[in-house]
C-alpha cells in the first residue's frame, strides 16, 4: 500500500500532522497502536504562542472549540494553574477569587471528582462553597459494578439523561453565582455542556475528574472523525513492527495486522509518544527509541534519570530523540532525510522552541506539516 | 545486566498501566452491570487469580470477547485472551443444552439441511419461538437464520471440475454459515474468482472454526476442531495453496485465537489464509488483475466493520476493496459493535443487552440511509437486518454483483 | 495517679504489637508507644517469610526449633494471616549438593520435616522454579502477612484494654533514682507533650531501641544491618524458594498476597542512615541476578518497587556482614544487668518468633509484677483467624461472594462479617489492583488508628497493587477528608503518599514501571493539579 505521508501514532501530535497534510491533498495514513493520552488530557495546551491562531483554526474544523482567555484554569484538586490556550470545557476566570459562592454537586458515590479539595481551594481565595450531590435512578445500573462508576461511563449515561440532572440541580441551587460540575457531560454531543449552563440559573463551570478525560475523548473521536472525513485513513490498533531503511531513507514500514503489505510513503513522521505509549522504551541501562533506532537525548547514568521528590520535574521525563532544526530525526548523529520526530517522542529535548506537553505536540505538528507541504510542492513539475 | 531489558514477554497482563482506557470503549460495561469490565475482568483480577484461582469469577461469561479492548489498549495488553483463558483454564461448570445446541452450529446445519424448508417453516413460526423462548432461552425476537436445502460444499462439489479448469487455484474455508445457511455467497466468491482466472476448491475437510464453541465454555471440542482444521489447512498450504475465507470471524479465529486460546499451534499454516477481499484486492492494487465492472452498477454503501476484522485490522482491505467500484457512494460508519456476538444475542438474558449495545451503529445506519449496509460477518448481518431493516451484503456478493 | 498502667511497651512493631497482646491477656494495664505508625520499621520490612526454622538449621539449631514450633503455633492462631505454601531449598548446578545431606539431618534433627524429592517433583510442585536445579528439598515454610499480623496483635490488644498511642515519641524517661517510673511523650502530630507511668517499661523498638535503651541509661551495642528487596508485580511463584546453601545474598523468593518478594542484601549501617534508607543500583542489580537463578522468570517480570529494612541485630563480635549473629531472642532484664530497674528490652528474633519473644517479655513482667498468669497467646486465635480456609470463610460470611467480599475476607478473615451488610455505596471499589472496597476503608479508619494513606495502605493495601497508587490515592484521600475533616492535611497527605510509593519506584525506574510512574506523575501534576 502506498501513501505520501504516513504517521506513526495516532495521539494529538499525529492527528495535527494528519488532518494538516489532508487539508493540503497529501494522502496520509496514521498507525496507531491503541488509544493514547488525549485520554488524560487537562484541555490545557502548554506554551506554543507561535501557533495560536491556526491551532484554533484546525480545531474549529474538527468541531472542536479553543479558547485563550487570560487569567487563571481551576484545576480538579482546587488549585489554579495561569491560564493559557486550552478546551473550551477548562473552566477558567480572570482572577482567583472566582464567585462569591459556589455550589460544587457532585454525582454521589462518584469518588473521582474531588469535591471537598476544590471546595477547599476556592474558599482559601474568598470563594463560599457548598458542596451537595445527587443521585440519578439512570445511574444506578452503573454502580452495581464496583469499579464502574467512571467518568466515561457516568458522561455516556448523562448524554441520554442530562435534563434530569439539570432538575435536580435547580432545586439545589440557592442563591449561589456560581455552579461547579464534574466534565461527565458531553461525550458525543459536545454541545450538552453548552446546553446545561444555558438551562442554569447561574454560571455554570465543568472541572476535570480521574482520567479518563471526557474533553480528551471527544477531541480525540473528533479529531479521528475530521481526518478520515479528509480522507486519510486511521489504523487503529496495530503497530509498526519495522522499517525498511536505507542511506538515511525511510522506503517502508510493516505493521503486525499487515503484515506482508508494506506500507509505502514519501514521508514518515514519528508520533510514538513517551515511554507510556512506549515511543520510549526505558531498559535498566538506557533509554531506546525502539523502532527506528533513532538517537535519543539522555543521561548514561541511570542514578541522574530521576528526582527524589515526586513532584518535581523529573530528568527523564527531558529525554526523547535528537532531531535537527528542522525535526528530523537523528540516527547515529546523521538526519533522517525523511523521517521526522514529533509530539512527546521529543521529550522536552525542544521545549525551548515549541513548549512543552500539549503545546509540544501542535507545535511541532505543524512545523513538520509545513516541510512535508514544501517538499511535495517541490517535487510537483 | 542483560536482566529486565524486555518486561513484555510472559507476563502480558503486567503490561496493563491501569490507565481504564479499555473500559471506556467496552460494549458490555454500559449495559451489563453484572459484568465487572475489561480492566478488572482481565489483567487486574488476573493478579487475584494467580493468588488464588478461587478469585475466578463466573461474570467472566459477559464478556463478548469482541477484542475492541484490546485494539484500544495503548499498552498492548491482550485483555479479551486473558478474559478467555481464565474461562477455559478456571470455568469447569458444564454448559447448558441451550447453549450447546447454539454452539454445535455444523452439527446443527447438518441435521436441519435436508429438511431445510420444514425446519425453516418451524423456526420462523411464533410459536416454535416461544417455545424455544421458554424451554431453551432463546430469545423469542431472534429467528434461526434460513438453513438452505443445498449446501455450498455440495454445490461445489459437484462443479470440481470446471473448476479444476483455472491454471491458478485457491482453497476456500466457507465455514458453516456458508455451507449451510448462505451457500449464495460462496457461490458468489467462485464467480469473482474466476473471473480474475482463478479456480476454487474445497478443503479436504473442513469442521466448524469452534468460536461458538469457545465462547460457551466447549474449549475441549474447539481444540479438536482446531486441531482438525489446521491438519486441513496444512494440505492445502503444502500444495501451494493460499486458503481463503468470507467470513472474518472464522479467519480471525483460526489465526488468532487456536494459538492464544487453544494453544493449537498454526504457524505452519497462519500467514496462508487470508480473507478474501485482502486477497483480491491485493490483486487489484498491484494491478496483477482486473475485474470488468458493469458500468450501470449504483449503490450507496455503508460499511461496517465487524469486531474480529477490526481486530485483525484488516477492515481496509474490505472498504477500499468496494471503494474499487465504479459507482459506489461509500460510508465508513463508525466502528462499533453490532451487539450480537456470535450466540451471546440469541440468549433470551442478552437480548436487551445485545440491543443496547448495538444501538450507536443501527441510529448511524438510519442516519446515513444506504442502499446496503456491506459487512465481513454472518451475525452481524443478522442482528443489523433484524435491528434496522436495512438489507446487509458481505463486500464479495456486492462485487459479484457489481461485475459483468 | 493519672496516665498510670502496669506497662508501657515503647515500639509498635510485631514485638510490640505481641507483648501489648500478651500482657493483655493476662489482665495488665497496658499502654503501648509507637514514634510512627504499626509495623513502620522492619516488622513491615521484609520478605514476609514463615520459616520453617529450615535456613538456621545448619547455622543456628536453637533458632531453627524455634521457629519451627512457633510456625506451627501461627498456622493455627493467625491463620488469616498466613498462607500455607510449603518451602523447596534447591540446589543449582554451581552449589554443592553434598550439603543437602547436611541440611536435612540438621532441620530432622532441629524438628522440622524435611523432604529430599526430585527435580522434577519439584518443578510440578513449583512451576517457575529453575528448571536447571539438581536437587530439592520440602520443608513447611510459608508466608506471613506482617502488617496483617501486626493489626490483629494491635487489635486483640486493644480488644483486651490496652491503649495505643501511635504517632508519639519517648523523648525521656521518667527517672526514680536507677529506676524507670515512666516516659515522657511528643505526639508529633498533635504536637502535645505528654507523661505516662507504669511499673514497668518495654523497649521494643527494634534498631532504635538502641537509643531506646540509650536514654534509659542502658547500652545494648546493637548494630543496623541493611537488608534491601524487591517486590514483583505478581505472584510468580506459590511456593517459598531458597538455595539449599549457606545462608546468602538474594536466596530467598517469597510469595505474599498478590506478589512475590526476593531478597535480600545485608550491609552494616550507621545508625543515623536506619531513618531514611535507600535503595542502590548495586543492591537492585544483585536482587535481580541472583532472584533469576530461583526462578528465571524474575528476569521478565515487572517489578514493582525496591525496599529495605534494618535487622534489629544485637552485637555478639564484629563480624561485618551480621550473618554468624544468631537471630535468637535477647530479653534483657535491665535491672539485673544494668542496676536499673523498671526496665525490659526485648530484642533479636524474627517475624516468625515475635509471639515466643512477646511471651518471655511478658513473663519477665509478670515476674516484675509478682502476678502469676500463664500465656495463652499460643492457643487463642487473633481476631480475624477465627476460620479456617479463606473460602470457607468467605462462603460463611456470603451466599455467593463477589470479588472484592473475598478480596477482604483474604485481608480481614473472619472480620470481614463486618462488611456483610455494606450498601451498594459502600462496595464501590477505591483501590481497583488490590480490590479494597469504600466500606473496608471507612471500616479501617473507624477501628484501626488510621491518620494518613499510609497508615491505611499498612491496613488494607490501599496503594500496593500494581498501579501504586495511581488510582486510588486521591480517592481514598476524599474517604480520609470525610472522616478527619481536614483538607489541608489530605493535600499534604496525598504529596507524602505519593512520595513515598515514588520512593520505591524509582530504584527500578525501567519498563513498565517507569511507563507507570511517567503517567502517574503526569495525572497528578497536569490533569489533576496537586
Amino acid at each position: 500500500m502506498k501513501f505520501d505521508t504516513i504517521i506513526i501514532g495516532g495521539g494529538l501530535a499525529g492527528l495535527t500532522a494528519g488532518i494538516s497534510l489532508q487539508q493540503a491533498g497529501i494522502h496520509t495514513a496514521i498507525i496507531s497502536s491503541g488509544q493514547n493520552a488525549l485520554h488524560f488530557f487537562s484541555g490545557i495546551f502548554e506554551s506554543s504562542e507561535t501557533c495560536r491562531e491556526r491551532l484554533i483554526r484546525l480545531f474549529s474544523t474538527a468541531g472542536i472549540r479553543v479558547q485563550d482567555i487570560p487569567g487563571y484554569h481551576l484545576m480538579p484538586m482546587g488549585t489554579f494553574r495561569e491560564a493559557g490556550l486550552s478546551l473550551e470545557d477548562v473552566a477558567s476566570f480572570p482572577e482567583k477569587k472566582i464567585a462569591e459562592r459556589a455550589l460544587i454537586v457532585n454525582f454521589m458515590g462518584f469518588h473521582d471528582f474531588f469535591s471537598s479539595f476544590l471546595a477547599e481551594g476556592l474558599e482559601k481565595e474568598g470563594t463560599a462553597c457548598r458542596i451537595r450531590f445527587i443521585r440519578l435512578p439512570e445511574m444506578e445500573h452503573l454502580r452495581q459494578s464496583p469499579s464502574e462508576m467512571r467518568s466515561v461511563n457516568i458522561a455516556r449515561v448523562l448524554d441520554e439523561c442530562w435534563e434530569k440532572a439539570v432538575a435536580d440541580i435547580r432545586v439545589l441551587h440557592k442563591d449561589e453565582d456560581l455552579i461547579i460540575l464534574p466534565q461527565v457531560f458531553g461525550l458525543k454531543d459536545a454541545s450538552v455542556p453548552e446546553k446545561i449552563a444555558s438551562a442554569l440559573p447561574a454560571h455554570v463551570v465543568f472541572v476535570g475528574t480521574m482520567p479518563p478525560s471526557v474533553p480528551g475523548i471527544r477531541t480525540q473521536m473528533k479529531l479521528k472523525r475530521r481526518f478520515e472525513v479528509l480522507g486519510g485513513t486511521f489504523l487503529m490498533g496495530d503497530e509498526v513492527t519495522s522499517a525498511a531503511l536505507h542511506e538515511g531513507v525511510v522506503s517502508s514500514v510493516t505493521t503486525r495486522n499487515l503484515d506482508s503489505v508494506r506500507l509505502f510513503a514519501d514521508h514518515f513522521i514519528l508520533a510514538s509518544g513517551g515511554y507510556f505509549s512506549k515511543g520510549l522504551v526505558a531498559t535498566p541501562n538506557r533509554i531506546v527509541e525502539p523502532l527506528f533506532g533513532l538517537d535519543v537525548f539522555q543521561a548514561s547514568d541511570r542514578n541522574q534519570w530521576y528526582r527524589t521528590d515526586f513532584f518535581q520535574d523529573q530528568p527523564y521525563m527531558d529525554f526523547g530523540v535528537r532531531t535537527d532544526t528542522s525535526l528530523h530525526a537523528l540516527k547515529d548523529g546523521v538526519p533522517m532525510k525523511n523521517l521526522y520526530a514529533i509530539g512527546s517522542v521529543l521529550g522536552n529535548t525542544r521545549k525551548d522552541d515549541f513548549g512543552t506537553a500539549a503545546g509540544l505536540a501542535v507545535s511541532t505538528a505543524f512545523a513538520v506539516a509545513d516541510a512535508i507541504k514544501e517538499s511535495q510542492k517541490e517535487q510537483l513539475p | 545486566m542483560k536482566l529486565q531489558e524486555y518486561t513484555a514477554s510472559a507476563h502480558n497482563f503486567e503490561e496493563c498501566m491501569k490507565c481504564t482506557i479499555c473500559t471506556a470503549y467496552c460494549p458490555v460495561v454500559p449495559v451489563n452491570p453484572r459484568y465487572p469490565g475489561p480492566k478488572q475482568a482481565g489483567p487486574d483480577a488476573e493478579r487475584l487469580r494467580l493468588k488464588d484461582p478461587y478469585f475466578f469469577n463466573q461474570a467472566l461469561k459477559y464478556c463478548l470477547n469482541c477484542k475492541r479492548c484490546e485494539v484500544v489498549c495503548p499498552s498492548g495488553v491482550k485483555v479479551a485472551d486473558i478474559i478467555q483463558s481464565a474461562r477455559i483454564r478456571y470455568d469447569h461448570t458444564p454448559p447448558k443444552l441451550r447453549d450447546r445446541i447454539l454452539a454445535n452450529t455444523d452439527f446443527m446445519g447438518k441435521l436441519a439441511r435436508p429438511f431445510a424448508p420444514i425446519v425453516n417453516g418451524v423456526t420462523g413460526m411464533n410459536l416454535t419461538k416461544t417455545v424455544l423462548d421458554a424451554t431453551l432461552a432463546i430469545d423469542r425476537h431472534r429467528t434461526f437464520p434460513k438453513y438452505s436445502g443445498q449446501s455450498f460444499e455440495g454445490w461445489l462439489k459437484r462443479h470440481a471440475k470446471e473448476q479444476a479448469k483455472y491454471e491458478r487455484q485457491v482453497a476456500y474455508f466457507h465455514g458453516c454459515y456458508v455451507n449451510y445457511n448462505n451457500p449464495q455467497l460462496g457461490k458468489d466468491l467462485v464467480k469473482v474468482m474466476n473471473a480474475i482466472g482463478i479456480g476454487v476448491q474445497l478443503l479436504e475437510k473442513e469442521k466448524c472454526c469452534g468460536v461458538a464453541l469457545i465462547s460457551n465454555g466447549m474449549s475441549k471440542q474447539a481444540t479438536k476442531n482446531a486441531e482438525h482444521n489446521i491438519a486441513a489447512l496444512r494440505k492445502a498450504v503444502d500444495k501451494g495453496l493460499t486458503v481463503l475465507a468470507t467470513s472474518s470471524t472464522c479467519t480471525f479465529t483460526m489465526r488468532d485465537e487456536y494459538p492464544e486460546l487453544l494453544k493449537v499451534d498454526n504457524s505452519a499454516v497462519r500467514d496462508s489464509l487470508l480473507l478474501a477481499t485482502r486477497y483480491i484486492y491485493q490483486l487489484l492494487a498491484s494491478g496483477k488483475a482486473t475485474l470488468d465492472f458493469r458500468p450501470d452498477y449504483h449503490a450507496r454503501i455503508a460499511y461496517h466493520t465487524p469486531c474480529h476484522l477490526e481486530k485483525l485490522g484488516w477492515g481496509i482491505f474490505s472498504y477500499e476493496l468496494l471503494k474499487m467500484i465504479p459507482g459506489v457512494e461509500f460510508t465508513l460508519l463508525d466502528s462499533s459493535c453490532c451487539g450480537i456476538a456470535g450466540t451471546y444475542g440469541f440468549k433470551k438474558e442478552n437480548y436487551e443487552a445485545s440491543q443496547a449495545i448495538g444501538k450507536p451503529l443501527f441510529d448511524q445506519i438510519r442516519s446515513v440511509n444506504p442502499d446496503v449496509v456491506a459487512c465481513d460477518c454472518e451475525t452481524c448481518k443478522w442482528q443489523i437486518e433484524m435491528s434496522t431493516g436495512y438489507p446487509v451484503k458481505h463486500p464479495i456478493s456486492i462485487l459479484a454483483e457489481a461485475i459483468r | 495517679m493519672k496516665n498510670e498502667y502496669d506497662v508501657i511497651i515503647v515500639g509498635g512493631g510485631i514485638t510490640g504489637a505481641g507483648t501489648a497482646r500478651d500482657c493483655a491477656m493476662r489482665g495488665l494495664r497496658v499502654l503501648l508507644i509507637e514514634r510512627h505508625d504499626i509495623a513502620a520499621g522492619a516488622t513491615g520490612r521484609n520478605h514476609g517469610l514463615l520459616h520453617s526454622g529450615a535456613r538456621y538449621a545448619v547455622t543456628d539449631p536453637e533458632s531453627a526449633s524455634e521457629c519451627i514450633r512457633e510456625n506451627q503455633i501461627l498456622r493455627n492462631i493467625a491463620s488469616h494471616c498466613v498462607d500455607q505454601t510449603e518451602g523447596l531449598f534447591i540446589t543449582l548446578p554451581e552449589d554443592d549438593l553434598n550439603y543437602q545431606a547436611t541440611f536435612v539431618d540438621s532441620c530432622r534433627n532441629a524438628g522440622i520435616q524435611a523432604e529430599i524429592i526430585d527435580p522434577k517433583e519439584a518443578l510440578r510442585l513449583e512451576p517457575s522454579v529453575n528448571p536447571d536445579i539438581i536437587g530439592a528439598v520440602k520443608v513447611p515454610d510459608g508466608s506471613v502477612d506482617p502488617f496483617r499480623l501486626c493489626a490483629a496483635n494491635m487489635l486483640d490488644a486493644k480488644l483486651h484494654g490496652a491503649q495505643v498511642l501511635l504517632y508519639t515519641e519517648v523523648t525521656e524517661f521518667i527517672k526514680d533514682g536507677n529506676t524507670i517510673k515512666g516516659v515522657r511523650t511528643y505526639n508529633t502530630q498533635t504536637k502535645r507533650k505528654g507523661a505516662y507511668y507504669a511499673s514497668v517499661v518495654v523497649n521494643a523498638s527494634g534498631i532504635w531501641g538502641h537509643h531506646v535503651a540509650e536514654m534509659a541509661g542502658v547500652h545494648i551495642g546493637m548494630f543496623p544491618a541493611k537488608g534491601s528487596l524487591l517486590i514483583f508485580a505478581h505472584r510468580v511463584n506459590d511456593v517459598v524458594i531458597n538455595r539449599c546453601r549457606k545462608p546468602a545474598n538474594a536466596d530467598i523468593l517469597v510469595p505474599g498476597d498478590t506478589v512475590c518478594i526476593i531478597g535480600t542484601t545485608s550491609d552494616r549501617i550507621p545508625f543515623e542512615a536506619c531513618d531514611d534508607l535507600h535503595v542502590e543500583p548495586d543492591e537492585v542489580n544483585l536482587l535481580i541476578e541472583e532472584g533469576a537463578k530461583l526462578a528465571p522468570s524474575l528476569a521478565n517480570t515487572r517489578i514493582l518497587r525496591a525496599f529495605a529494612g534494618v535487622r534489629p541485630l544485637v552485637s555478639a563480635d564484629n563480624d561485618p556482614t551480621g550473618r554468624s549473629i544468631s537471630r535468637g531472642t535477647v530479653c534483657l532484664d535491665h535491672e539485673v544487668r544494668d542496676g536499673v530497674g523498671g526496665f525490659v528490652s526485648i530484642t533479636g528474633g524474627k517475624l516468625t518468633t515475635y509471639r515466643l519473644m512477646a511471651e518471655e517479655a511478658t513473663d519477665l513482667v509478670c515476674r516484675k509484677l509478682h502476678i502469676d498468669k500463664t500465656c495463652e497467646t499460643a492457643v487463642t486465635p487473633l481476631p480475624g483467624s477465627e476460620g479456617k480456609s479463606f473460602r470457607e470463610v468467605a462462603e460463611r460470611i456470603w451466599e455467593n461472594p463477589t470479588t472484592i467480599q473475598k478480596a477482604t475476607v483474604g485481608r480481614l478473615g473472619s472480620g470481614a462479617a463486618r462488611m456483610k451488610d455494606n450498601s451498594v455505596l459502600e462496595q464501590s471499589l477505591i483501590c481497583e489492583c488490590e480490590e479494597v472496597s469504600v466500606g473496608e476503608i471507612n471500616s479501617a479508619i473507624e477501628r484501626l488508628d488510621v491518620s494518613s494513606l499510609t497508615d491505611l495502605r499498612r491496613r488494607t493495601r490501599v496503594g500496593m497493587g500494581t498501579c501504586q497508587g495511581e488510582l486510588c490515592a486521591c480517592r481514598a484521600a476524599g474517604l480520609l477528608v470525610k472522616a478527619h475533616d481536614c483538607v489541608e492535611r489530605e493535600r499534604e497527605d496525598i504529596r507524602d503518599f505519593m512520595t513515598e510509593r515514588w520512593k520505591g519506584m524509582y530504584p527500578i525506574g525501567w519498563g513498565d514501571a517507569l511507563r507507570e510512574a511517567e503517567y502517574t506523575q503526569w495525572v497528578y501534576k497536569h490533569v489533576l493539579g496537586v
